[in-house]
């Protein structure tokens, strides 16, 4: 008895769902700040933060997918929790530190354009 | 036989999950104060930032915490599956702690800042506003 179709099926739907909500989340809270860069245009602001959640939603659905060719073969089902929780455990580590490295990025931008305006 | 090894994980699971959402809930409700304070009272900003810094904390440690689920070899006995479960659980709590207390030192850094700005504020007049 082979585990691996459950083992993707699940997987395949938590990590879809964790990536949708995050992107939804970061959509929405992230606007103030490219507004901020684009010192107050909000057409191309607008443009901007959708082309970066499309983006976003491509890569991190391309990691999710490619995840499945090196699976280990799954035998029962305490390796199924442990395979699905490492997986998604190192893909939600990225997001995490991709998070903070743009949070630094948008405070590094912000700083500049305000520097460099007044 | 009989493995605990299942049992295991259905007890460390919902622990990581509630300890996370526990600690991000009580932390980043009290945060709110110091980023309105940091930003200088323009919310839609503070409240923002606000929310970055809880979905980062929630995704870092969430993810810590299942990257480290994994427990190999047996647990026969329901005293190794406690012992093992210890080892975990009590590591994790340790780490969300210094997580907890590395946030507040980037509050405190960013209040520090923003009252040095405000200290020479007066002599770089009307720079910090976006022209529109």
């Amino acid at each position: 008895m082979n585990y691996n179709i459950p083992a993707y099926i699940i997987y395949a739907a938590i990590t879809i769902y964790i990536i949708y909500w995050v992107g939804r989340l970061f959509h929405k809270n992230g606007r103030v700040f490219i507004l901020r860069i684009f010192l107050g245009h909000a057409a191309q602001a607008d443009a901007t933060n959708n082309i970066i959640l499309t983006a976003y939603y491509l890569f991190n659905t391309g990691y999710a997918i490619v995840q499945f060719s090196n699976w280990q073969a799954v035998q029962n089902l305490q390796m199924l929790i442990a395979s699905i929780a490492g997986k998604t455990g190192i893909l939600v580590g990225i997001l995490a530190v991709t998070h903070y490295f743009n949070m630094l990025l948008v405070y590094i931008l912000s700083k500049r354009v305000l520097h460099y305006s007044s | 036989m009989k493995d605990f090894i299942v049992i295991a994980y259905l007890v460390y699971l919902p622990v990581v999950i509630l300890l996370t959402f526990y600690v991000a809930h009580s932390l980043f409700r009290n945060s709110l104060v110091y980023m309105k304070d940091i930003f200088n009272g323009r919310d839609e900003i503070a409240v923002a930032t606000n929310t970055l810094f809880r979905i980062g904390f929630y995704l870092l440690n969430l993810g810590f915490g299942l990257y480290i689920l994994e427990i190999t070899g047996h647990l026969e006995t329901p005293q190794a599956a406690i012992e093992a479960l210890s080892v975990k659980i009590g590591g994790f709590s340790i780490y969300l702690g210094i997580m907890l207390f590395l946030n507040m030192y980037l509050f405190f850094r960013g209040k520090k800042i923003a009252k040095q700005r405000r200290i020479s504020a007066p002599f770089i007049t009307e720079t910090n506003l976006p022209r529109t």
